[in-house]
């Protein structure tokens, strides 16, 4: 005699919790996410940080201005010169001293060439999610154009050290000019491309185009700022609206869209390599001459001063207070990813698992990594994915 | 509107509870308030539209100076507007802002457990960047806050 089986029955409306992360080795901000679905629908998400919290902030207590110069450029891997920069601009106002023009020029080159390597960091990664390995494989082939003139003028491919506090560490010889705007000539070419590819490719636009829409409301509302907002039609930009160092004399234009959904933030980053190639070449045209270094007292005088920059992904903010030492009294650094990360998690209500790779990655929080564990839990029942097989689930979702 | 008329519009709007300002950079306004107020202020800067939450930074200026201070930093523009709030080293308290700012909570919880600041009505009083397991009652952004290791060459 058999045992009758056991009839398993799903309790209706129940949920189930998706948590994603927290690994994401080679990223500076691993991010635990849990997703709560009904079916393929995510009902709610909440997101736990600090993975790698460093305490970067309390270290700068204890260092000199010059020691943690060093220290905050390694902030971030992608986006090292902005935060040198912001941080420089910061102590440089408590000096009372102004870098001169031609450090100022060189270190709006380094940024904008710094820009150009994110977005295109950037369009590789998104493109993998989406199951596009073709655009993501020659995204960052062609990224490596960018990386070398980073290495030609620094030395460095990441991490630059392009900052002194008062100026900049190297010059750009007439030479190197030649060679980075031959470079730019390269990826100019090849952007055009791209921007054709995410504005008419069928497949892409299948995955991209009006999801994860975020209304020009709703990206004030939830405070989303860089591209994410600009794709979203929201005029704001640092280097813009309250310009700083070389950025007073050669303006870039704003770059926005006004769909707000996925496809608006691929064209909009897309859009804004254009606009740094053409930046970078006038500032290259007007080169000014002079000094590298305006001389820096060792001690800062006591006082507060805010920097704000523009970062790939939108405002960096720093806040920096001396106490008239050598070491200042707090650092308060505020990165724009924090931002952003409010607004996957109210984005990702009330759309497919499928999509939220794909959610993620349309902030650019510096994900690149794709062996993230993922444990879906279905009540007693948890079974162990990677970030892989979100991926893939998300593919083949759409491959239906 | 230029950055002065900004600053101009946003001194206003703050005036009930302004106790004083300062002008430490010609693009930046600070304005001294108590942390009861720090629910009107933002709702009157929210309500005119007036730019956005870009920061909560807490700041710990050591028992002399008197204590534990918020800053809670506005942008509209190339205009930096500060809301200052002192707060005691015994039981430091400011109300939520989330009411009004959704996009406060995630600087509030950093707020909190780098500060030891009770922020009252919080939609999220869980940790947000601190590990589960890290001490009760530990701040580590506090200058008491001493157990950090020295820097130290290879």
């Amino acid at each position: 005699m058999t045992q009758p089986i056991e009839k398993i029955e799903t309790p209706k409306g129940e949920r189930f919790i998706i948590p994603i992360g927290p690994q994401h080795p080679a990223l500076k901000e691993p991010g635990h996410f849990e997703f709560t679905v009904d079916g393929e629908t995510v009902k709610d998400a909440t997101v736990r940080l600090g993975y790698v919290h460093r305490g970067i902030e309390k270290a700068t207590e204890s260092r000199n201005y010059i020691q943690n110069l060093y220290l905050l450029e390694r902030i971030c891997g992608i986006c090292s010169h902005t935060h040198a920069m912001t941080y420089s601009l910061g102590v440089e106002k408590l000096a009372g001293v102004e870098a001169p023009p031609r450090a100022q020029a060189i270190r709006v080159i380094v940024a904008e060439l710094e820009r150009i390597h994110s977005h295109m960091l950037w369009l590789g990664v998104a493109a993998h999610e989406a199951g596009f390995d073709t655009l993501f494989m020659y995204s960052w082939r062609d990224r490596e154009t960018v990386m070398d003139l980073l290495e030609l003028l620094s030395g460095n491919r990441v991490n630059y050290s392009a900052n002194v506090l008062g100026g900049v560490k190297f010059d750009i010889t007439p030479e190197q000019a030649g060679d980075v705007l031959k470079g730019l000539d390269f990826l100019e070419g090849r952007n055009r491309h791209y921007l054709d590819v995410v504005s008419n490719d069928a497949l892409l636009l299948g995955r991209i185009r009006g999801v994860g829409v975020m209304t020009q409301a709703d990206a004030e509302r939830l405070g989303a700022i860089g591209p994410t907002a600009r794709a979203s039609g929201v005029a704001l930009d640092v280097r813009i609206d309250a310009p700083y160092i070389a950025y007073k004399d050669f303006q870039p234009a704003l770059i926005t869209e006004t769909a707000g959904d996925l496809e608006a933030r691929f064209k909009v980053r897309v859009r804004e390599i254009e606009e740094s190639i053409r930046l970078i070449r006038l500032l290259l045209e007007h080169l000014p001459e002079g000094e590298l270094v305006a001389r820096m007292p060792r001690r800062i005088p006591a006082g507060e001063a805010i920097s704000r920059v523009e970062a790939p992904r939108g405002e960096a903010f720093y806040f920096i207070k001396s106490n008239g030492t050598d070491t200042p009294a707090r650092v308060k650094v505020r990165t724009p990813t924090i931002f952003n990360m409010a607004t996957v998690l109210s984005l990702a209500k009330g759309l497919q698992l499928a999509d939220m790779p794909m959610i993620l990655v349309g902030i650019d929080p510096c994900f690149s990594c794709n062996d993230r564990m993922v444990t879906v839990r279905e009540a007693e029942r948890a079974e162990t994915w990677t970030w892989n097989e979100l991926r893939e689930h998300g593919i083949k979702v759409y491959q239906r | 509107m230029t950055t002065q008329e900004r600053l101009q519009q946003a001194a206003e709007l703050l005036a009930p509870w302004t106790k004083s300002t300062a002008t430490p950079e010609d693009v930046r306004l600070d304005v001294v308030i108590d942390a009861a107020d720090l629910g009107a202020a933002v709702a009157a800067l929210h309500g005119a539209r007036w730019g956005y939450l870009t920061a909560i930074t807490g700041l710990d200026d050591g028992p002399d100076a008197g204590g534990l201070q918020a800053l809670y930093h506005f942008i509209g523009g190339a205009a930096v507007v500060t809301l200052r709030v002192s707060l005691p080293y015994d039981n430091p308290t400011v109300p939520s802002v989330c009411g009004v700012l959704a996009s406060a909570s995630f600087f509030e919880r950093e707020l909190a457990e780098m500060f030891g600041v009770t922020v009252v009505d919080t939609p999220n009083p869980d940790r947000l960047f601190l590990p589960e397991d890290w001490p009760d009652g530990a701040y580590p952004l506090r200058k008491d806050y001493t157990d950090v290791p020295a820097p130290q060459a290879d």
